[in-house]
C-alpha cells in the first residue's frame, strides 16, 4: 500500500515519534483500530455469509446474535431462519422489508410471528385451486406451525377456469344440485392446513374478492357449499381455535346450519362472529342450539336475516346459558315478538354483560319488557337499543327502571323517539354509574 | 308465449340483484363505519390515562370537562352511525315495501294475463269454429289485437321494472356516495375529535404548565429574596472576621518573627551539640558491628556444626529406627520360632512317651513269648529225650540181641550216665574246662560294663537275673563280680587321683592354644577341661572312664607280673589289691597306650558278647550238641563195624532161609507127589495085582 502524505488520520504522532509509530502501525496513513473489524465479527460475517449451507446460531452469545439478527440477508430461504432465528430484529427487518405498515402490538409484540401470519395469511391468500399446488401451503406447515396464532384472511380466490354453463348456473342460483356438478367454485380447502397449525387460535375468514373491478360476479363473494362442507370439518379438527370471525361471506341458513353442526362441544371455541351474512330463522336456531352446547362467551350475528321465530329460539338458549357474556344482534329484524322474548329470557340469565338489539325494528313492549329486566338484573353492562322506535311508553318504562338500577354503564337509546329529558335523565344514571365503578 | 312469462321473472331478477348489491354496498359502508368507531374507541382508551394523569395531578382544574368533550365527541361519531343503522334499517323496510309492491303488482298482472291469455285461447276456440272467412278475419284481427294489448301491457310492466331497476341502480350509487359522504364526515368528525382533544389536553397542559409556572415563579421570587437576604447577613459577618482576622495576623507575625530569631540561635547550639554526639555514636557503632561481626561469625560455625550434627543424628535415629524394626521382626521371629519349638517339642515328648509305652509293651511281649519259649522247649527236650533214650534203649537191646545171640558173646552194657538225666541239660554241668571260664569272664566284664552304662535298665536287669543264674554255677565267677562290686565304691576316690596324673602325663596330647586359654583358671578346673580334651582325643567315653582309672592303677602290677593274662589278671589282681596306689608315672604313656589297645578289642569281643549273649539268653546250644552226641555215640564205630558184619551175615542167612522157605512148597509139592505116586504105585500095584 502507497504511502500518501502525511495526513490527519493518525493523529497521534508528532514528528520525532514517526520512526517509532511507523514500527506499529502499517503504512496506510488511513489506518486506525476502529476500522479494523475484530475477528469475532469477522467470523461472525462469515458465518452469516455461508448460514445457508451452515447455519449457526444457538451457540452463540446474546450479543453475537444481536449481532447476526442485525445483518443477517433477509432474502434467506424460511426453511433454514424460521425455526433457528428467534424473535427479534431479523424478523423485523424481513417485515419492514416487505410490509410498509407493520403494528407489531397486533401481534403480542412479536415480530416472528407478525411475518408468519401474514407470510402465511399472503400465501393462502394468493392461493388458486387448481393452479397453485398444495404443497406451497403444506411447506410452510413445518415452519409456521409454532409461531401462527391468528390467522386473518381477507380474500379467497376462487379457480381460475369458469364453468362452462355460467349462464345457466346464474340464471338457478343457489340451488344445490348446481353447486355440486361440474368444475366448482370451490376455495381454498381448509382441511389440509388447520389440524396442522396447533397454536392457531383465531381465524377470521371473508369469501371475497379483493379488487376484482370489471370482473366482477356475485360468485366471488360467496362460499359454496362444498367450501362449507370443508371448513366445518377443519373447524372441527382445529381443537385449539378460540375465535371465529366468517363475515361478509353470503352464510345462508343451510350453510350456517352445517358450521354450527360441525362446531358443537367444540373444546375450545369462545367468541363466534356471522356479522353481515345471511342467516334467517332456521340458522339462528341452529345458533341457539350451539349456545347451549359449547362455551360460547361472545357471539355476534349482526346483520342478518334473524326475525322473530329466530331470536325466539336464541332467546330460548338464553335462559338456560350460564357462559355467554356479549350477544350482538344488531341490525336484524327481530321486532317485538324477538325482543319481548329475548327480555323474558334474560330475567332468568344472570351471566349477560353486554346485548346489542340496534336497528331491529323493536318498539315500546320490547322496551317495558327490557325495563323489568334492568329492574332486578345487576349483571348487565351495557345495553343498545338505538334506531329502534321504543315511542314515549317505552322511555318512560326505561327511565323507571334506569333510576333503580346501578350496574348499567352504557345505554344507547339514540333514535329511538324517547323524550329528550328521558334520555337525559338516563344518560345522567349511566354516567353516575360509571363514576361509581 | 314462453317469453312472457318469463318476463316477469326477469323482471323481478334485476330488481333482487340490485337489492342484493344494495344491502352488499350497505354492508361494506357499514364495515367501513364500523372501523373508525373502534378507532375511537382504542382513541379514547388511549386518552384515559392522560386524563387521568390530568386528573390526579390537577383534581380540581377540568376533569368533567374532558370526560363531558370525550362523550360529546364520540356520541358525534357515532351519532352517524347509529343514523346510518336508521337510514339502512329504513331502507330495507321500504325495500320490502317495494318488493310486496312489486310482488303484488306482478302477481295482479300475471292474473290479468292468465285472464287475458285464457280469453284469447278461447278467442281461437271460437274462431275454429267459425267458418266464414270474413268472420275469420275478424275474429283473427280481434286476437292480434288481444295479443297486442297483453304484450304492451307486459312491455310496460318490463319497462316500469326495468325503470324501477335504474331507479335502484341510482339509489344504489347515490347510497354509495351518500355512504361514501358518511363516511368522509365520519372521519373528518373523528379527525375534528382528535384535533378538538389534542387541543383540549393541550389548552388543560398548557393551564397545568401556566399554573405551575405561576406557582414556581411566587416560589422563586421568595426564596431568592430570602437568599439575598441571607448572604448580606453572611457577608457581613465574615467582613467583620476578615478585619479581626488581620489584626490577629499582624500580631502574630511579630511574634513569629521573634520566635524565629531565638529558635534559630537555639537550633545552631544544638546542631553542634548533636554532631559530637553523632560522632561519637558513629564509633560506637562500628565497634558493635565489629564484635557482632565476630559474633555472627561465631554463631555461623556453631549454627555449622550444630546442622552437621543435626545430620548425624537424624541418620543415627533413622538407623536406630531401622533397626529397632529389625530387632522387632526378629523378636517376632524368635517367638514365632519358640513356639513352634515348644510345640515341636511337645510333639517329640508326646511322641517319646509314646514309643516307650510301645516299648514296655514289646518287652512284655518279649517276655511272655521267652517263657512260652523256654516252657515249649523243656517239652520238646523232654519229648525227644524220650524218644531218643528209648531208642537207644532200643539199641542197646539190639544189640544185646546181636551180642548175645549172633555173636554168643556175654553183652556188657555200656556205660550211660546221661539215660539218668532227664529235662534240659545245663551246660556247665557236663563241659567246665578253662575256656568255658574264660569265656564266661569276659561275659562277666561285658555284664558289668552294661551294668556300669545303665542304659536300659529293665534289659539290664534282664541280664542280670539271667546272669544271677549263671553265677550260681560258677562260685568263682560270682566272688570275682563281688570283687567287682567292691572296687567300683573305690572309684571315685582312686579315679581323681588317676585322672590328675593322666592330664599331667599326657599333658603333650592336649593342644597348645587349650593351654594357654586355660592358664588363668584353677588347676581342678584345668584338669577338667583338659581331660574332656584327652578323652575325646582318645576316642573314650565317659563310661570308660574308671574303667580306664582301675587299668591305670593294675598296670602298675602288671608291670611286675607282665606275662600273666589280662582277664585273669583282672579278675585275681583286682580282688588283692584294693590299695589305691597310684601307677608310676613312667608308665602311664605305655600303660594307655596298652589299655586302649585293650579297649578296642574289648569293644570288638563285647560287641561279639553282646549278640551271643542274646543266644544265651534263649539256649546254650553248644551243650546240646555233645549230649546229643553222646546219646548218638552209644554205638561205637567198631560196634557198628561189627553191626555192618552182623547185617550183611544176616541178610545172607536170611537170604539163605527165604531160599529155602521158597524150597520148601516145592519140596512139599515133590513130597505130596511123591505120596500120590506111591499112592498110584500102591494103586497100580495093587490094580495089578
Amino acid at each position: 500500500m502507497p504511502r500518501s502524505t502525511y495526513s490527519p488520520g493518525s493523529k497521534l504522532n508528532p514528528v520525532e515519534d514517526y520512526s517509532k509509530m511507523r514500527r506499529i502501525i502499517a503504512e496506510d496513513p488511513n489506518w486506525s483500530l476502529i476500522i479494523v473489524p475484530s475477528l469475532s465479527n469477522l467470523c461472525l460475517q462469515s458465518i452469516m455469509k455461508n448460514f445457508e449451507k451452515k447455519p449457526i446460531f444457538e451457540d452463540l452469545t446474546p450479543i453475537q446474535k444481536h449481532f447476526v439478527h442485525e445483518r443477517l440477508s433477509t432474502s434467506l430461504p424460511l426453511r433454514v431462519t424460521a425455526n433457528l432465528i428467534s424473535d427479534g430484529v431479523y424478523w423485523k427487518r424481513c417485515c419492514e422489508q416487505r410490509w410498509d405498515l407493520c403494528d407489531f402490538s397486533h401481534y403480542g409484540h412479536s415480530w416472528k410471528r407478525l411475518f408468519f401470519e401474514r407470510h402465511l395469511e399472503n400465501i393462502i391468500e394468493l392461493f388458486i385451486p387448481d393452479v397453485t399446488e398444495t404443497k406451497t401451503v403444506l411447506a410452510m406447515v413445518p415452519l409456521c406451525r409454532n409461531y401462527v396464532k391468528r390467522l386473518d384472511i381477507s380474500q379467497l380466490l376462487p379457480p381460475v377456469k369458469e364453468p362452462q354453463e355460467e349462464e345457466v348456473e346464474y340464471g338457478s342460483e343457489l340451488t344445490i344440485d348446481n353447486e355440486y356438478d361440474g368444475p366448482s367454485m370451490d376455495h381454498f380447502d381448509f382441511n389440509i392446513l388447520l389440524n396442522k397449525l396447533t397454536n392457531l387460535e383465531e381465524l377470521h375468514l371473508v369469501y371475497r374478492v379483493k379488487q376484482c373491478g370489471m370482473n366482477f360476479e356475485w360468485k366471488m363473494f360467496e362460499m359454496t357449499n362444498r367450501d362449507c362442507e370443508s371448513l366445518a370439518k377443519a373447524l372441527k379438527s382445529c381443537k385449539t381455535l378460540k375465535l371465529l370471525r366468517l363475515h361478509q361471506s353470503h352464510i345462508e341458513d343451510q350453510q350456517c346450519r352445517v358450521l354450527v353442526k360441525h362446531l358443537l362441544d367444540h373444546p375450545s371455541l369462545r367468541e363466534l362472529n356471522f356479522s353481515h351474512n345471511l342467516i334467517g330463522d332456521r340458522g339462528a336456531r341452529a345458533i341457539g342450539k350451539l349456545l347451549n352446547r359449547s362455551k360460547l362467551e361472545i357471539l355476534n350475528i349482526s346483520d342478518n336475516n334473524i326475525t322473530g321465530p329466530g331470536a325466539k329460539a336464541i332467546a330460548n338458549a338464553l335462559s338456560k346459558n350460564s357462559t355467554l357474556l356479549s350477544l350482538n344482534l344488531r341490525l336484524n329484524r327481530l321486532r317485538d315478538e324477538g325482543g319481548e322474548a329475548i327480555g323474558k329470557a334474560l330475567l332468568s340469565n344472570n351471566v349477560l354483560h353486554h346485548l346489542h338489539l340496534g336497528a331491529n325494528e323493536v318498539t315500546t313492549p320490547t322496551a317495558i319488557a327490557l325495563s323489568k329486566v334492568l329492574f332486578q338484573n345487576s349483571t348487565l353492562r351495557s345495553i343498545n337499543l338505538s334506531c329502534n322506535n321504543l315511542g314515549v311508553d317505552g322511555g318512560k318504562a326505561l327511565e323507571e327502571a334506569m333510576s333503580h338500577n346501578s350496574s348499567i354503564t352504557e345505554c344507547d337509546i339514540r333514535l329511538t323517539e324517547v323524550d329528550e329529558k328521558r334520555v337525559a335523565f338516563i344518560n345522567q344514571v349511566v354516567w353516575n354509574n360509571q363514576k361509581a365503578k | 308465449m314462453e317469453e312472457v312469462e318469463k318476463d316477469p321473472e326477469e323482471a323481478s331478477e334485476p330488481s333482487v340483484v340490485s337489492e342484493n348489491q344494495e344491502a352488499n354496498s350497505g354492508v361494506s359502508t357499514q364495515e367501513a363505519e364500523e372501523d373508525p368507531t373502534v378507532e375511537v374507541k382504542e382513541e379514547s382508551q388511549e386518552n384515559c390515562p392522560e386524563e387521568d394523569e390530568v386528573e390526579g395531578s390537577e383534581k380540581l382544574i377540568t376533569p368533567q370537562r374532558i370526560i363531558d368533550l370525550q362523550r360529546d365527541l364520540s356520541a358525534l361519531v357515532t351519532n352517524i352511525q347509529t343514523a346510518a343503522d336508521a337510514k339502512e334499517s329504513m331502507r330495507r323496510t321500504e325495500l320490502e315495501e317495494a318488493r310486496r309492491l312489486r310482488l303484488e303488482r306482478l302477481e295482479n298482472d300475471a292474473k290479468s294475463s292468465q285472464e287475458r291469455f285464457e280469453e284469447i285461447t278461447r278467442g281461437w276456440s271460437i274462431a275454429k269454429q267459425k267458418l266464414i272467412p270474413q268472420e275469420l278475419q275478424e275474429a283473427l284481427n280481434n286476437q292480434q289485437q288481444l295479443w297486442a294489448v297483453l304484450l304492451e301491457d307486459k312491455k310496460k310492466l318490463i319497462s316500469d321494472l326495468q325503470q324501477e331497476l335504474k331507479a335502484g341502480d341510482d339509489r344504489y350509487v347515490k347510497d354509495l356516495r351518500k355512504q361514501a359522504e358518511e363516511l368522509d364526515l365520519m372521519m373528518e368528525r373523528m379527525e375534528d375529535q382528535i384535533k378538538t382533544l389534542t387541543k383540549a389536553y393541550r389548552e388543560e397542559l398548557a393551564q397545568m404548565e401556566r399554573v405551575y409556572q405561576h406557582e414556581t415563579d411566587v416560589l422563586l421570587t421568595k426564596y431568592k429574596s430570602e437568599w439575598e437576604q441571607y448572604m448580606k447577613e453572611l457577608l457581613d459577618i465574615e467582613g467583620e472576621r476578615l478585619t479581626q482576622r488581620k489584626e490577629k495576623v499582624e500580631e502574630y507575625e511579630t511574634i513569629i518573627h521573634h520566635l524565629i530569631l531565638e529558635t534559630s540561635d537555639k537550633d545552631s547550639i544544638i546542631s553542634i551539640e548533636q554532631n559530637e554526639k553523632f560522632q561519637v555514636q558513629e564509633r560506637e557503632l562500628q565497634q558493635i558491628k565489629g564484635t557482632s561481626m565476630v559474633a555472627k561469625l561465631k554463631e555461623i560455625k556453631h549454627e555449622d556444626d550444630l546442622l552437621r550434627n543435626k545430620f548425624n543424628l537424624a541418620h543415627m535415629k533413622s538407623r536406630i529406627i531401622s533397626l529397632r524394626t529389625d530387632m522387632k521382626n526378629l523378636v517376632e521371629k524368635y517367638r514365632s520360632q519358640e513356639k513352634q519349638f515348644t510345640k515341636r517339642n511337645q510333639y517329640l515328648s508326646d511322641d517319646y512317651k509314646r514309643n516307650i509305652q510301645q516299648y514296655e509293651c514289646i518287652q512284655k511281649k518279649i517276655k511272655h513269648f521267652a517263657a512260652a519259649d523256654v516252657k515249649k522247649f523243656e517239652e520238646m527236650w523232654l519229648m525227644i529225650e524220650a524218644e531218643v533214650k528209648q531208642l537207644v534203649e532200643r539199641v542197646l537191646v539190639i544189640e544185646s540181641l546181636i551180642y548175645k545171640q549172633h555173636l554168643g558173646l556175654a553183652w556188657e552194657r555200656p556205660p550211660m550216665p546221661f539215660m539218668e538225666h532227664s529235662g534240659p541239660i545245663q551246660p556247665q554241668k557236663q563241659a567246665c574246662g578253662p575256656d568255658r571260664q574264660a569265656e564266661s569272664q569276659l561275659f562277666e566284664t561285658g555284664s558289668q560294663r552294661m551294668m556300669d552304662a545303665s542304659v536300659g535298665p529293665q534289659l539290664e536287669a534282664d541280664t542280670e537275673s539271667m546272669d544271677m543264674e549263671t553265677h550260681r554255677e560258677g562260685r568263682e565267677a560270682q566272688s570275682e563280680s563281688g570283687a567287682e562290686v567292691d572296687e567300683g565304691k573305690l572309684m571315685t576316690e582312686t579315679v581323681k587321683k588317676v585322672m590328675e596324673l593322666l592330664c599331667d602325663e599326657a599333658g603333650f596330647l592336649v593342644e597348645e592354644k587349650l593351654l594357654s586359654l586355660l592358664a588363668p583358671l584353677e588347676k581342678e578346673e584345668q584338669t577338667v577341661v583338659k581331660l574332656a580334651s584327652l578323652l575325646t582325643s582318645f576316642g573314650i567315653e565317659e563310661e570308660d572312664l574308671p574303667m580306664l582309672a582301675h587299668f591305670l592303677i593294675k598296670s602298675k602290677h602288671q608291670q611286675r607280673e607282665p606275662t600273666e593274662d589280662v582277664c585273669v589278671e583282672f579278675g585275681e589282681e583286682a580282688e588283692t589289691n584294693l590299695t589305691s596306689e597310684l601307677i608310676d608315672p613312667k608308665h602311664v604313656v605305655p600303660a594307655l597306650k596298652h589299655f586302649l589297645e585293650q579297649l578296642t578289642r574289648s569293644r570288638r569281643s563285647s560287641a561279639h558278647q553282646h549278640f551271643s549273649f542274646q543266644h544265651v539268653e534263649a539256649r546254650d546250644a553248644s551243650g546240646d550238641e555233645g549230649y546229643w552226641e553222646s546219646m548218638g555215640n552209644v554205638i561205637s564205630e567198631d560196634k557198628l563195624k561189627l553191626w555192618d558184619a552182623a547185617e550183611r551175615t544176616l541178610t545172607q542167612y536170611h537170604a539163605v532161609l527165604t531160599e529155602i522157605s521158597e524150597l520148601i512148597p516145592e519140596t512139599e509139592d515133590l513130597e505130596q507127589q511123591n505120596e500120590e505116586l506111591r499112592l498110584m504105585l500102591q494103586q497100580l500095584l495093587t490094580s495089578t495085582l
